[in-house]
């Protein structure tokens, strides 16, 4: 042969079918060899040549085995859109498979197998019986192979011409190429097949256990994959064979050593000695661990594997937790794929090495990288309880370095950390809602809106976050928006003041009316109601205790484990899926348009299936199916404005039971007012109280509780003096108390009274008497912060003349070690709700400078300087004023206050 | 068993299409590319060497930019397949010498008759290039080798030494030279690829070597041959971890070599092994790797790397690398390269290099944001340079790159240029060194007579593959 073939792939001006017609009937063997080369090279780039088929057919009839070959591809290729004209190559192919040359023989008996032409598997049956009994082992392992085409072409002439016999007598050949394929081709046979053909019995199975050492080293694969369905029919079986299968491991074929680890696998869960049983773990360890040392592919699928094997027998591995470190120059999928096993075998031991590991990755480039190892470090917190508190250190330092998908993927995963240790952590929330504004994914978005509706008790400012968020929630995704309604209703529950009320009534507008979103729909109604006829049920079912959640990196369902892991060294091990998930015969189903497996991307990828759960905001599981499930018999659909008003948000409705407070001065809203006279069992009256300023006066907010058996009248209530000169402006207005009820009351109080003397102090006594009772006596605290008048505002000149007037011996300051202030604006909006006003800001270097002013009853002004560091611990309080003795009072009232 | 394979080019051209059992439709490779290159939408993601779509399964690896496909709808083995690509073009190599679209284009007749003889109806049947020889017909035509990308690891040799023939890379083990007759000549080289990762403070954090003893033989008559290693080799760290337990100080010098795991080519008799660590063979024609060798043993790393990055301003960060290299002057390495990723809003890097530097490149690749230093092997051999009469058997390099944040207002407190730059990372092919001290004392073939004495080529090459230095 001369010149490049690549010269075949070029054409001429001239019509190319006919030229090439031409030089197929020329006289010259090379001018036709040639122009059978030009056909096949045409036919590879996908020209249509089968008009030239009698022409290339003709050519057929050669000893030149080159041109042979040449023919046969074409034929292969075209026979089946030429059925009548692939006769002709009949007679050839017979003769061909009678030829003295093996190799002649071989490639007719191959080829005629690869024409899928109905006519031609008739002439296909003598010649194979023939091949099948060759003195060749290259015709008979060809024949073997061709039985399994004929099965696939005409599976009942296969049956009836006994060919499934002959291939079965082929695992007895003493050729072992001639062993695999019939292995190779009577297992495909079985797997298409419901009767039973291929069975391996004890005794097949040591047959083929010999034939494995001479195999090639595809034939072993063939072999052990064959084997792997074999059952031992006890232990001392299972590990006869593991013995004669382990040498495979030090195979340097990759896909010999899967499949011998599967074998072992899978005979070891007959064994039952533990000793044995070690010692194969410790055996199949280091050539797993070599299999990731080949190229990536392999490697990839070696992961994929692994991830499974370690899931059922984690200690195989335990010990070489550093192989699966990644490397930087690994391809994106081995780097997932490694870290997935590294959680697996993450424990207590290693722990610290992985999470160095794992910050180092949350810094690179890739960003998908990035974010899993950000979530790596979560799942290890919500795996490792003991290890959770360095865990979360990582994660904080990682926040700090403000890389927005860095923070976002931070935030999901501490949401599940939450989760998994309730009460434990959560002093970082102050850290995660600075980053709030930066959140634009809807996943970490609607996390923060869970942590902001979970502890709304403890973040002073959860209703001004909340509504941060509710300005767009018409466009916020459906995660998002439902996040925000059962945020919303938590606030509410938690904190039934006016601000929540009027979000909630918000939300549960957008969530019922403006939504096209059945899901966001149904929640809302559903919490509409709960609230609107049982506060208490709605408590109950919203606040309930959530289950703690548990690690979720080993959450294979069992069962799909056990046939994943009988699926070792198949496809199905690579997408974590059960076989009958993606297979899909094209006998059976015809065509391509099956469905099962709609996406490469997850069969490539498939994120694992737990983790998907457990991102999902947490409480979208507890709180809206549960409260469906406790609500057994919804009322039928009100009409809107009722459940309004049942709700008193029309504040026409003095329904008493109703949980938003309509009936303003008699029932002050707030927090619960702090127990200062227990129930005892010589009195039964118990008797909250405190202080608190509303409209620019003092009022005692007191609530009685009648616990003993008689009904109590004619209350009555004095003052001790104090520092203050506290007492009431008028009488205690108690209606007689039933047992087992109570009342509120808000009494008047007036200042400089009795003011008793000495240093100014907080201490206030109070008694109380009733016609029922002796004279019971109790003691308060007074909060400074209720003398802070509404007038306390100062222009900034007039602070600064203040300021300077006073001597520096008027200046008190005091540390607070325990306060963090995270963010300015909430700091100065609690101030001011203590009538404690802005006047001005400054920053010295990284700390904040405030100023604020207030003023106490008969003008005594308080100029208030606050130094922090946004973020970090500690604040510095000086105050300057005529009465520098109030000082430590005022401190005493602002540490509560600013302690969040 | 798979139903089809094929070969594209870079461009998703279909250079060899076979389809062995019908049961895929033929337009699979138009999916199989449109899927690999849009993996993601953005196209950064690399697609997994194995997925499905509608059905179908698709395999496929990339050898010296070309992509080779195997496509099937059963449950197969996916080792299986993959090696067997991974084999497929390897023999293909064997016979054209060279893989790339224009071999495969000249050769494709020889191709598609290897690959009938290879796979029978999606059946691996032998991969050998010595057993193929008996029923392959085609004779390979040879494309010129000289300006095509070096291929595998032992291309090295081609620039290396003068000693080494240029040709044995590039060679087809079955097509007879120009002159007619074969040289009589055998290639054993012990390629070590070492992954080693520096923590900040340069203590060793996780270090391993993956070493093969390749093996290509032109030897007519398949004589035997015996391999003799070291004798002082053992395998397995029985009873030991990897994990935190580096018994063996010892990391340069004599002793042991410990290696964690091994296989062999089945053509590899290990009757003597484990007496006298010698491996007995009779090679097949073609590259195959005699031994493929595993170790975490600890050795002396070649290169240190010292990095220094400090903020030098606002909105500037200054970064020193230093190199040290750790082997004797007589070694020589060549491509050093040095890269280390800088912050995403870094606009300008600048570079000084010392005084008196040679054969160096500075580069910083604005589109991945990375720093580039590349060192030609010359630098060792300068004797000019200064440092290198300060400390013997020593070299020290330094540059000084500076970068430039350029930030939007706003997120201005957001960058942390320190911490978002680095890891660095460094390649290089040290030619004769071995870092493993795995040796082959000696390669004895079975004599045919006495004037026979065939060259025999024992060559070592160390690589880095992840060689990582974390700031």
């Amino acid at each position: 042969m001369s010149g490049h073939d690549s010269k075949y792939f070029s054409t001429t001006k001239k019509g190319e079918i006919p030229e090439l017609k031409e030089e197929l009937n020329s006289q010259y063997k090379d001018k036709r060899k040639d122009a059978v080369k030009k056909v096949i090279a045409a036919m590879t780039v996908g020209k249509d040549v089968s008009s030239l088929f009698t022409d290339v057919v003709n050519c057929m009839q050669t000893e030149n085995l080159e041109l042979k070959k040449l023919v046969y591809l074409y034929l292969i290729n075209y026979a089946k859109s030429q059925p009548d004209l692939a006769i002709l190559a009949v007679n050839t192919f017979v003769k061909d498979s009678q030829d003295p040359n093996p190799l002649i023989r071989a490639l007719a008996v191959r080829t005629m197998g690869c024409i899928r032409v109905d006519k031609i598997t008739e002439y296909l049956c003598d010649p194979l019986q023939r091949c099948l009994k060759d003195d060749d082992p290259y015709v008979r392992k060809t024949a073997a192979i061709c039985v399994a085409k004929l099965y696939d072409i005409n599976a009942e002439l296969v049956e009836d011409r006994g060919f499934l016999e002959a291939l079965k007598d082929l695992i007895s050949d003493n050729n072992p190429m001639v062993v695999a394929n019939a292995v190779a081709a009577l297992a495909e046979i079985q797997d298409n097949s419901s009767n039973p053909i291929f069975e391996i019995t004890s005794h097949t199975l040591s047959k083929l256990l010999t034939a494995l050492n001479e195999c090639t080293e595809w034939g072993q694969v063939f072999i052990l994959d064959a084997l792997s369905k074999y059952k031992a029919a006890d232990a001392r079986e299972a590990e006869n064979i593991v013995e004669r299968v382990t040498p495979r491991l030090q195979h340097a074929n990759c896909a010999v050593v899967l499949s011998a680890v599967k074998m072992i696998l899978q005979q070891m869960e007959l064994i039952t000695s533990t000793d044995v049983v070690r010692n194969l773990c410790k055996k199949m360890a280091p050539p797993l661990v070599t299999l990731l040392s080949a190229e990536p592919e392999i490697q990839y699928v070696a992961l994929r594997n692994i991830n499974l094997i370690v899931q059922r027998r984690p200690t195989i591995l335990a010990h070489e937790i550093k192989v699966f470190f990644c490397k930087y120059n690994d391809p994106i999928y081995v780097k997932m794929e490694k870290l997935e096993i590294m959680i697996k075998l993450a424990s207590d031991r290693n722990i610290d090495q992985v999470l160095l590991e794992f910050k180092e990755y949350a810094t690179e480039v890739d960003v998908d990288f990035v974010r899993k190892a950000v979530r790596a470090i979560g799942r290890c917190a919500i795996k490792l309880e003991r290890a959770a508190e360095r865990c979360i250190s990582v994660l904080l330092e990682l926040i700090k370095i403000k890389v927005n998908y860095v923070v976002q993927e931070a935030i999901i995963v501490i949401k599940d950390i939450f989760r998994r240790y309730p009460n434990t952590y959560e002093s970082i929330i102050a850290t995660l809602c600075e980053s709030l504004d930066t959140l634009d994914e809807p996943e970490a978005k609607a996390s923060m809106i869970w942590i902001i509706g979970e502890y709304a008790e403890r973040i002073d400012n959860a209703d001004e976050l909340l509504e941060s968020f509710l300005e767009s929630f018409p466009e916020e995704p459906a995660q998002v928006q439902l996040q925000l309604l059962t945020a919303t209703v938590k606030l509410f529950l938690k904190k039934p003041t006016e601000g929540p009320q009027q979000m909630i009534q918000v939300v549960l507008n957008n969530a019922t009316l403006e939504t096209d979103n059945p899901d966001l729909r149904d929640r809302a109604y559903i919490y509409w109601r709960l609230l609107s006829t049982d506060p208490e049920a709605a408590k109950d079912v919203v606040l309930a205790e959530k289950p703690v959640i548990s690690d979720d990196s080993n959450l294979l369902d069992p069962s799909l484990l056990d046939e994943l892991l009988a699926n070792i060294a198949t496809l199905s091990s690579v997408y974590h899926k059960p076989p009958d998930a993606f297979v899909t015969r094209v006998k059976t189903t015809q065509r391509t348009e099956e469905d099962d497996y709609p996406d490469g991307s997850e069969a490539g990828y498939s994120e694992s299936p737990s983790h998907a759960a457990g991102a999902s905001p947490p409480a979208t599981t507890s709180s809206a199916p549960y409260a469906a499930a406790r609500q057994p018999a919804p009322a039928a659909p009100a009409p809107v404005p009722d459940l309004l008003d049942l709700m008193g948000m029309d504040g026409n409705n003095n329904n008493v039971d109703a949980i938003v407070p309509v009936d303003q001065p008699a029932a002050p809203a707030g927090l619960p007012l702090p127990v200062l006279l227990p129930a005892s069992v010589d009195h039964g009256l118990e008797i909250s109280a405190q202080l608190i300023r509303r409209d620019g006066q003092i009022f005692y907010s007191l609530l009685f509780e009648n616990k003993s058996q008689v009904p109590l009248d004619g209350f009555l209530i004095q003052f001790n003096k104090n520092s203050f000169g506290l007492a009431a402006a008028g009488p205690l207005q108690v209606p007689q108390l039933q047992p087992g009820t109570s009342a509120r009351t808000l009494l008047p109080m007036v200042l400089f009274q009795n003011i008793a003397a000495g240093p100014p102090n907080t201490l206030l006594q109070v008694a109380v008497k009733n016609n029922q009772q002796p004279v019971l006596y109790f003691n308060d605290k007074v909060s400074f912060l209720v003398f802070f008048t509404e007038d306390g505002k100062m222009e900034r000149t007039t602070f600064l003349e203040t300021w300077k007037s006073l001597p520096d011996s008027n200046e008190v300051s005091k540390d607070f070690p325990g306060i963090v202030v995270t963010s300015v604006e909430a700091t100065l909006d609690r101030l001011t709700a203590s009538n404690m006003f802005f006047i001005a800001k400054r920053k010295h270097a990284n700390q904040e400078v405030l100023y604020l002013s207030a003023k106490i009853p008969r003008g005594t002004p308080f100029l208030i300087e606050l130094t922090a560091v946004i973020g970090i611990p500690g604040l510095k309080c000086a105050i300057k004023t005529p009465s520098p003795e109030m000082a430590p009072l005022f401190f005493e009232a602002l540490e509560p206050l600013l302690m969040s | 068993m798979i139903s089809q394979f094929f070969v594209l080019s870079q461009r998703g051209d279909n250079i060899v299409f076979r389809d062995y059992r019908g049961d895929v439709q033929k337009s699979s490779a138009e999916i199989f590319f449109r899927k690999v290159k849009f993996w993601k939408e953005d196209g950064d993601e690399e697609a997994p060497p194995v997925f499905n779509v509608d059905g179908v399964n698709y395999f496929h690896v990339k050898v010296v930019g070309l992509l080779f496909v195997a496509t099937t709808r059963a449950n197969v083995s996916p080792s299986l397949v993959l090696e067997l690509l991974q084999r497929i073009a390897r023999v293909i190599k064997d016979y054209l010498g060279v893989l790339n679209e224009d071999s495969f284009r000249k050769n494709f007749v020889l191709v598609y008759e290897l690959l009938d003889e290879v796979i029978d109806f999606g059946y691996a049947q032998t991969t050998s290039t010595e057993v193929l020889k008996s029923s392959v017909f085609n004779e390979p035509i040879m494309v010129d080798a000289g300006r095509l990308p070096p291929l595998g690891p032992a291309s090295i040799f081609m620039q290396g030494t003068k000693r080494m023939p240029g040709t044995a890379v590039t060679k087809s083990v079955v097509a007879n030279e120009p002159g007619g007759r074969k040289r009589e000549e055998i290639f054993v080289d012990i390629i070590e690829k070492i992954s080693l990762t520096f923590s900040s403070s340069g203590y060793i954090l996780t270090s391993e070597i993956d070493g093969t003893i390749q093996m290509k033989s032109f030897l007519t008559g398949n004589p035997e041959i015996r391999l003799a290693l070291n004798e002082e080799l053992s395998i397995g760290r029985s009873g030991r971890s990897i994990y935190g337990s580096r018994d063996y100080s010892g990391s340069s010098g004599s002793g042991p070599v410990i290696l964690d795991d091994c296989n062999f080519h089945e053509s590899v008799h290990l009757d003597s092994f484990d007496v006298d660590r010698t491996l007995t063979l009779v090679p097949p024609d073609g590259e195959f790797p005699v031994m493929n060798y595993r170790m975490t043993q600890e050795f002396k790393p070649p290169f240190r790397i010292n990095t220094l990055i400090e903020e030098a301003g606002a909105l500037k960060a200054e970064v020193i690398l230093k190199i040290r290299a750790e082997f004797s002057p007589s070694v020589t390495a060549n491509t050093i390269v040095v890269q280390m990723p800088l912050p995403t809003y870094t606009t300008r890097v600048s570079f000084e290099l010392e005084p008196g530097a040679v054969g160096q490149m500075t580069d910083f690749k604005e589109s991945n944001k990375r720093l580039e230093w590349g060192l030609k092997k010359a630098i060792f051999f300068h004797k000019s340079l200064k440092f290198e009469t300060a400390e013997q058997n020593r070299w020290w390099i330094r540059s000084h790159a500076s970068c430039e944040a350029n930030i939007l207002t706003g997120i201005a407190w957001y960058c942390n240029i320190t911490k978002e730059a680095g890891p660095v990372s460094m390649t290089f092919t040290i030619p004769m060194y071995n870092t493993s001290r795995l040796q082959v004392k000696y390669l004895q073939i079975a004599k045919k007579s006495k004037t026979y004495n065939p060259y025999r080529w024992v060559r070592y090459v160390t690589q880095a593959n992840s060689y990582v230095a974390r700031i």
